[in-house]
């Protein structure tokens, strides 16, 4: 890995080997709705913790008790049908990593990493869940859709988004959207009901909470006329 | 947002090697995160853990299955399926419904049954950042909360000097359901598994780790149910909750959020039993239940006995 320090744009030292996202999506070349391998050299500080890491998986029966150097774990995940290699350090959240590394910003931050607010939602493996929460050393072979990804394949979601009006700012809306394409995954006929359970983690500051159940059942009538 | 501190991560493959680390008392273990990860990133504990453990990892601990004497649920079950299960929804009816009340659907994707009842108090002097008050709970001399904002805390009095209230929702559900904690060292009686610990909530050892939830299977024409009063329909605490089992004339009650550890009310058991359950028998017993109830100095808390009464009330209702 390389020890490289890189100069943004206007002149700035960046962290030792770190790759902004910008610096990224110049770099990487990723084309934007195939899929595609995309390989984010990003370093740890320590570049032995790299090897202790390795070290430690392979004599999977040794005990650890005090360890001086957290480890950097290497990982590969699918986010919205992309797949990823990162390596990541273990005080990661998930939505740093989708955010911050691999360059897609639609998980919020509203409740400050609490697990109140829901801006952060995506779906992971199926399940609608807080990204905040969410250590990226852990999600190893993980299957990760965002808003993005959700808007891109066309889900009817958004399209009844707009049509009824279910936000304002836009800043919940990658949360609400994501936990809502999930209740449609699980549930092709959601009742009004449903739908408020479902989003009852998803927050709007704009109140635009009415809106919502309109949308989803309006998507779920779309899901079952195509 | 605030980057979680660093620390050292390490993927247990047994629960024995997840103990030993544990053991170390430098290590924390982790399940669905949604308790650990916020007192982390918070820095609300005197002690960082070096170390966190994931029980993930670890196979064979996500499970619900019924044999003819009991039903057993892995540790690591999430609150969800619970809340989603058939076989818990129609036999087990308090645990499913508590498992649906809590929190939001988002942690109950992430949140495990284990860690539901394993979580730390929420009283908001504990919980300030950068461990900003030293209270009894931190290992200090003191409970900031008697003197201070105690509207939320115990209309039971303190343990060890401790007036925050348990804030499971599953808990209750299992004392009512006269459930068994089953963990890697030993099986314990709902009842006893929590208590007032620095800064845990439970009577767990630091290398002990739940592996299992065991429910005995309900008695023929029995039934449960769990109510919950909070200000918001989803995402809050409860305020009070209330869990009962009734079988054969009998009513096992528990009320939580109430107390630092769920709260048995045996002057309601007894006044109900034998009876039929109505309007009156059941108010009586709502009474009975906070006969003992005293408001924190400044009677601030004093809503929570009214509420407390009837949430006994209504919850044995759902069972007549």
């Amino acid at each position: 890995m390389s020890d490289d320090i890189k100069k943004s744009k206007n002149g700035e030292k960046q962290r030792t080997g770190h790759v902004s996202r910008r610096d990224f999506l110049k770099d990487a070349g990723l084309v934007v709705g195939a899929p595609a391998i995309g390989t984010i050299a990003v370093t740890s500080k320590e570049a032995s913790a790299q090897d202790n890491a390795d070290k430690d998986q392979s004599e999977g029966s040794q005990i650890v008790t005090t360890v001086q150097v957290e480890a950097a774990k290497a990982i590969e995940l699918t986010v919205n049908g992309d797949k990823y290699r990162c390596t990541v350090e273990p005080n990661w959240s998930l939505r740093q990593l989708i955010r911050d590394e691999i360059g897609l910003t639609s998980p919020k931050d509203w409740c400050g990493g609490l697990g109140a607010c829901g801006s952060c939602t995506v779906i992971m493996n199926g399940r609608p869940i807080l990204s905040c929460l969410t250590l990226a050393c852990e999600c190893d072979g993980a299957d990760i859709e965002t808003a993005e990804g959700i808007a891109k394949s066309g889900h009817p979601i958004i399209q009844a988004y707009i049509d009824n009006n279910a936000f304002q700012c836009g800043y919940c809306t990658p949360g609400f959207v994501c936990t809502s394409k999930a209740l449609l995954d699980r549930n092709s006929n959601p009742t009004e009901a449903d739908a408020r359970d479902a989003l009852g983690g998803n927050l709007c500051r704009c109140a635009t909470y009415q809106q919502h159940p309109l949308a989803v059942l309006q998507a779920a009538r779309n899901l079952k006329n195509t | 947002m605030k980057t979680i501190k660093k620390f050292t991560h390490i993927d247990a493959k047994t629960v024995d090697e997840a103990a030993s680390i544990l053991k170390s008392g430098k290590a924390s273990v982790l399940s669905g995160g949604t308790d650990l990860l916020g007192t982390m990133r918070f820095e609300v504990l005197p002690n960082y853990p070096e170390v966190v453990v994931n029980l993930k990892s670890v196979s064979g601990l996500e499970y619900i299955k019924e044999d003819t004497t009991m039903l057993r649920i892995g540790a690591l079950t999430r609150l969800e399926d619970i809340a989603q299960n058939d076989l818990i929804k129609t036999r087990y009816s308090a645990l499913a419904e508590a498992a649906h009340r809590t929190a939001t659907p988002h942690i109950r994707e992430m949140g495990t049954i284990a860690g539901n009842i394993c979580q730390l108090t929420r009283c908001w002097y504990f919980r300030l950042p950068d461990n900003r008050f030293n209270c009894v709970r931190k290992g200090g001399r003191q409970c900031y909360a008697v003197q201070g904002d105690n509207r939320y805390h115990s209309i039971f009095g303190a343990v060890k000097s401790c007036f925050a209230v348990n804030p499971s929702d599953t808990a209750p559900a299992l004392v009512a359901l006269n459930a068994k904690i089953k963990t890697n060292k030993r099986l314990i009686e709902a009842e006893e598994f929590w208590d007032m610990a620095v800064p845990g909530s439970t009577v767990l050892a630091v290398d002990e780790i739940v592996t299992e939830i065991q429910i005995p299977a309900p008695a023929a024409g029995s039934k449960s149910a769990f109510i919950k009063f909070a200000i918001r329909k989803s995402i809050d605490f409860p305020i009070v909750n209330c869990a009962v089992s009734v079988a054969g004339g009998d009513a096992r009650i528990c009320l939580n959020a109430v107390y630092n550890k769920p709260f048995r009310p045996t002057a309601a058991e007894e006044s109900i039993r034998g009876k039929n359950i109505d309007e009156t028998t059941a108010e009586a017993a709502g009474a009975a239940a906070v006969q003992s109830a005293r408001a924190l100095p400044g009677d601030r808390n004093k809503w929570k006995i009214q509420i407390a009464k009837t949430m006994v009330k209504r919850a044995l209702l759902a069972c007549a």
